[in-house]
């Protein structure tokens, strides 16, 4: 960052390279607030300003910690491995607002086309388990015996 | 872009310049420390025009409202969601990238920024549930045309800086010798006192003292006898190549 003294026009960034990740919070948060993942250069004021100027959401309160990635875990050659460490912010909505955390990777139910994959597949699936079926008529009596 | 997916089609598409012309009439203000108003100016020259050049490009019925719930836009269309690939376009192309003006350039910053975002955060949500994520090398796109955005702004930059001021780089550097010998690229600092009064850089030596000559010797040596080595050991391969094949062409 550019030398700050006493009397030099505020920081102005243009461009910014920051990106923000929203995550899923692991322990249960008050509702109106949002659980991010920043960068570790950026600051509180950095949050609010980006969160207000780039996407418009009213900002409350931001409160940031610095998560210490483990060093401990070894790869095959017995080295240790760094899991990066990372900054996390938590952003409380102002003007009474509430997020949820959406469920983005629901099943949604696949309608089988034609002749699409699924059909076919499912069709091969129970062609073979016909074959392994015996004789309905021996009532599940193996044909190992005779007659 | 979540809500918009005119800004997703602008993100990602290739060829949509000839389509497109960002309206560059929105002013951008500068209030607060950091960031300035982003590209919220909805391109609206995009609804009704056809999107007949790049096919890969989704056409869905395009609306220009500026989002409401800013937080939406971290994820995507609710349409993609539990979908396996989602579509998108080539990525940005720095010929592409230099046909554009600064303001649309500037625009486009922030839209890629937010489908970063956006991406981001359904690759962390996909870790999290232990599921794949629908086409993940949309990130690459992203990063790609960022890159490339920010090496057309630079290369415009030093064009101006160069017809007003005849300085090549933005920071002042030299040329200096280090301790070890080498003569490096030194980037200068900024400071708030000049050189002569501040005593940590006067510590600095920018030269080579005399007692590493002997260093200097050995690492020439050793630089030498790698390069015979590879020299001798590319000669020796080649010889064993023509034994074997006699009617072989001097390959490099």
């Amino acid at each position: 960052y550019p030398l700050y003294q006493l009397g030099n026009p505020q920081l102005r960034l243009f461009r910014p390279n920051w990106a923000l990740t929203l995550v899923r919070p692991g322990r249960e948060q008050p509702s109106d607030t949002v659980q991010f993942r920043i960068p570790m250069e950026m600051t509180k004021c950095d949050v609010k300003n980006y969160l207000e100027k780039v996407y418009s959401v009213p900002v409350g309160a931001v409160r940031t910690r610095i998560q210490f990635g483990s060093n401990k875990k070894r790869n095959h050659l017995n080295q240790k491995v760094k899991q990066p460490d990372y900054k996390v912010a938590y952003v409380q909505l102002a003007q009474d607002q509430v997020f949820v955390f959406p469920d983005i990777f629901v099943e949604k139910s696949s309608e089988e086309g034609e002749g699409s994959m699924e059909q076919m597949q499912k069709q091969f699936m129970e062609d073979e388990k016909q074959r392994q079926r015996g004789d309905p008529r021996r009532a599940g009596v193996t044909e190992w015996f005779g007659l | 872009m979540a809500a918009t997916s005119a800004g997703r089609v602008l993100a990602l598409c290739k060829q949509f310049h000839n389509v497109v012309r960002i309206s560059s009439t929105i002013p951008s203000q500068n209030t607060g420390i950091c960031l300035t108003k982003s590209s919220l100016a909805r391109p609206n020259l995009l609804a009704g025009a056809a999107c007949h050049i790049c096919p890969v490009v989704q056409c869905r019925p395009l609306h220009t409202t500026i989002s409401r719930m800013g937080l939406e836009e971290f994820f995507d269309l609710p349409d993609n969601w539990g979908e396996s690939t989602v579509k998108s376009g080539a990525p940005w192309t720095v010929t592409l990238l230099r046909s554009k003006s600064n303001e649309e350039l500037h625009k486009l910053w922030y839209l890629l920024l937010k489908e970063k975002n956006m991406l981001l955060t359904i690759e962390q949500e996909a870790k999290r549930q232990r599921v794949s994520m629908p086409s993940p090398e949309r990130l690459k796109k992203i990063e790609r045309s960022m890159q490339r955005l920010d090496k057309v702004v630079e290369e415009r930059e030093t064009a101006l800086r160069l017809l007003q001021t005849g300085q090549e780089y933005a920071r002042p550097a030299d040329w200096r010798r280090n301790l070890f010998g080498k003569v490096v690229w030194h980037r200068f600092r900024e400071y708030a006192i000049p050189w002569y009064m501040n005593a940590t850089y006067k510590r600095r030596r920018f030269y080579t003292p005399s007692f590493v000559k002997p260093h200097i010797r050995l690492r020439m040596e050793k630089n030498l006898r790698t390069r015979a080595r590879q020299a001798d050991l590319e000669k020796k391969q080649l010889a064993k190549l023509k034994e074997k094949f006699p009617q072989m062409k001097a390959s490099s």
